[in-house]
């Protein structure tokens, strides 16, 4: 684009040049404060910018009169572009918006200047004036295009930007990555596989695929999805360029993989008890609401047992809290070993422990329940070199047909397990004892 | 009148040993070079600046604004192909020159020994890029040439006070230059000094020199570096004695 329009303004000097027997003839685009830059020359020459304020040229009214050179201060790379001394000066005001003191600037050595043809000249002020700003429009495309590309690639996300032509596209480095393509700019139509092939390969496809048909259609549909690839996850969020799919639309890939490890991470410190490791009550009332609904909806028993640790105080006051702190982290550990692996295990607070099963088998949570129990009593629980004889009471409670209307089940149970571990204290603990429900 | 113009990495107070030679012979005037001294940024400009034709415009409006004519020139480094450009534009304001440690073209062409490859200077603009600081500090022994501790203090100080962008643009301006053309055009007679060993400029460059200036003697001093007028200011001073009368 700008070698073009600069090709044309070299046009135009050579043409004044031949036309009026000059030795130099040049574009200059010279802003208010007189920063001049030779954009073109005849015969070309390569020139820095120089400063035209103070050389005598902006303090004349021009016409089609050349003047002596000896009057005006001149850049000392014109006066060595030149082969002989300037003798003649010609300025042929060309005024643009962005470099009002433009114009054509030509140069007669020891030929002077034929008047007849010279006077011609200033008929090519508006043909500059239309070039300089076409060129600068140019370069202004230019240099936004490359803070753009810049732009582009700064960003820490996949960017596939389509136009609302529906022809064109670009993609930055990320998203190249990403469809296996180079960066830059494509045909639309071109991107459209690698974009299909991308979705294909999540593990949440399907899901995907559902959403994205819903939108068929509709050109101004925005949507942000986690697309799944294996171990890692993008957010994946597309919208209307300006809110209007006519000005094109623009995906962005973000890699939110360590984000969703991150709060996973976080999630897990806050459910969970600092001491055990086991989850917290917190974590319990949540998860446990999950396995009453679902076995309310299958029509599934579920059972509680409260844990108590027997005599705890006694551990303590005996041999001090940290070695209280190791023998609840053993309960801990031999309670986890004792259930099966979908049974929920949590620490309610202090030496009391809960476990909510999925089962309608009263003998079964028996069994259960005095394996914990035995896992407990039978091996002494070792901790600061001392081993300590602890034992465990247990109260347990059976849902076996819920209705499915009870909302308060799970706090029925556990009051019920409750007042059976109750039970169990009185009998001389070390047991396990049954509150039956329904 | 005669016109001190100082060389790249320095200020005016580069010439604090010879100036009192100057001063009783000659009124002096003396100045900083664009992006040099304690107002360099504010003077330097990135385009006009950016080969040496834009500090011989500022060279000339300085002495056509003091009304200064057929004056004695006295460059150092750059300010050698500063003078030349000033004067080949107008020799009107020169009655002769004195170009100390000057140089026309920096990098090696065909039948022309300038001393420098273009990967040398690429390496030279790396480091000033990549820490200015330290390049200073291994710069300006090599160009000081001598054991010459103040010497090395001042070049360092004045290196220091350049903006280091400044710095490596004028740099690249200098040593990508190509002023042969302008030095044929000198009319004007030109005094050239240079040491038997400085690292910026070969004795070939000044032999170049005093073969294409039609009016021009050449004096190589028994001295090493590229800051004579700082470090051997009497091995200078004895030739001036001898040229300037």
């Amino acid at each position: 684009m700008i070698p073009t329009f600069s090709e044309a303004l070299y046009e135009l000097c050579g043409f004044a040049r031949v036309a009026c027997d000059a030795a130099l003839v040049m574009a200059l685009e010279v802003d208010h404060d007189g920063r001049a830059i030779p954009v073109a020359s005849s015969p070309p020459h390569r020139f820095a910018g120089f400063n035209l304020n103070r050389s005598g040229i902006f303090d004349i009214a021009w016409s089609d009169q050349p003047r002596l050179a000896s009057g005006f201060r001149l850049p000392t790379a014109i006066i060595h572009a030149l082969s002989g001394r300037p003798a003649s000066i010609l300025f042929v005001p060309s005024p643009v918006d962005h470099a009002p003191k433009s114009g054509l600037l030509l140069f007669w050595t020891d030929v002077p200047p034929p008047p007849h043809l010279v006077q011609h000249v200033p008929l090519l002020a508006s043909s500059i004036a239309n070039t300089l700003t076409t060129r600068r429009e140019a370069v202004r495309q230019v240099a936004m295009r490359d803070q753009f590309n810049d732009l582009l690639d700064s960003v820490p996300s996949g960017i596939v930007l389509f136009d609302g032509d529906g022809q064109s596209a670009v993609i930055n480095k990320r998203a190249a990555d990403l469809l296996a393509a180079a960066p830059g700019p494509h045909r639309a139509r071109d991107l459209a596989a690698p974009m299909r092939a991308l979705r294909a390969r999540c593990d949440n496809h399907a899901e995907l695929d559902a959403v994205y048909a819903a939108h068929v259609g509709n050109v101004d549909y925005a949507a942000s999805i986690h697309w799944i690839m294996g171990e890692r996850t993008f957010d994946v969020d597309t919208h209307p360029v300006s809110g209007d799919g006519q000005h094109g639309r623009i995906w962005l890939f973000t890699d939110v993989t360590a984000e969703i490890e991150m709060a996973a991470r976080l999630r897990g410190l806050a459910d969970s008890d600092s001491l055990t490791g086991l989850p917290n009550r917190r974590y319990f009332e949540r998860r446990s609401a999950q396995i009453l609904a679902d076995a309310q909806q299958d029509t599934q028993g579920v059972a509680v047992l409260m844990v108590d640790v027997d005599h705890f105080k006694r551990i303590n006051d005996t041999y001090g809290h940290p070695v209280g702190d190791e023998v609840l982290k053993a309960v801990a550990t031999r309670c986890r070993g004792a259930l099966r692996e979908h049974d929920l295990l949590a620490r309610f607070g202090g030496e009391e422990f809960v476990v909510l099963m999925a089962t309608s088998d009263r003998n079964q949570v028996g069994l259960l329940a005095e394996r914990l129990r035995t896992a407990i009593a039978d091996v002494p629980i070792r901790a600061n070199d001392i081993d300590i004889d602890v034992s465990v009471s247990i109260g347990a409670a059976l849902w076996a047909t819920p209705d499915g209307d009870d909302r308060d089940l799970l706090r029925t149970l556990v009051n019920r397990a409750d007042t059976a571990l109750y039970d169990a204290k009185r009998d001389g603990r070390n047991c396990v004892r049954f509150s039956a429900i329904g | 009148m005669l016109i001190l113009s100082h060389g790249f990495g320095t200020d005016q107070d580069a010439w604090t040993s010879l100036r009192p030679w100057f001063e009783a012979r000659f009124d002096v005037v003396s100045f900083d070079l664009a992006g040099c001294g304690p107002s360099g940024a504010e003077s330097y400009d990135f385009e006009r600046h950016g080969s040496m034709f834009g500090y011989a415009d500022d060279l000339v409006e300085l002495m056509d604004e003091l009304e200064l004519q057929g004056c004695v020139y006295v460059g150092h480094s750059m300010s050698c192909m500063i003078g030349a450009v000033a004067a080949g534009a107008r020799p009107d304001l020169f009655d002769r020159m004195v170009m100390i440690g000057g140089s026309p073209r920096y990098l090696n062409d065909a039948g022309y020994t300038g001393g420098f490859e273009q990967p040398n200077l690429d390496q030279l603009y790396e480091g000033m890029a990549a820490n200015y600081q330290a390049w200073v500090a291994g710069f300006a022994p090599i160009v000081v040439g001598v054991d010459d501790r103040e010497a090395v203090a001042d070049f360092s100080r004045t290196l220091f006070h350049m903006r280091p962008d400044i710095a490596l643009n004028t740099s690249r301006t200098i040593f990508q230059s190509d002023m042969r053309q302008a030095v044929r055009r000198i009319t004007t007679p030109v005094h050239l000094i240079q040491t038997s060993s400085d690292m910026a400029v070969p004795i070939e460059v000044g032999e170049w020199l005093v073969d294409a200036i039609p009016d021009a003697t050449l004096d190589i001093i028994d001295a090493v570096g590229h800051l004579p007028h700082m470090t051997a200011p009497t091995e200078v001073i004895r030739i001036l004695e001898r040229r300037l009368r």
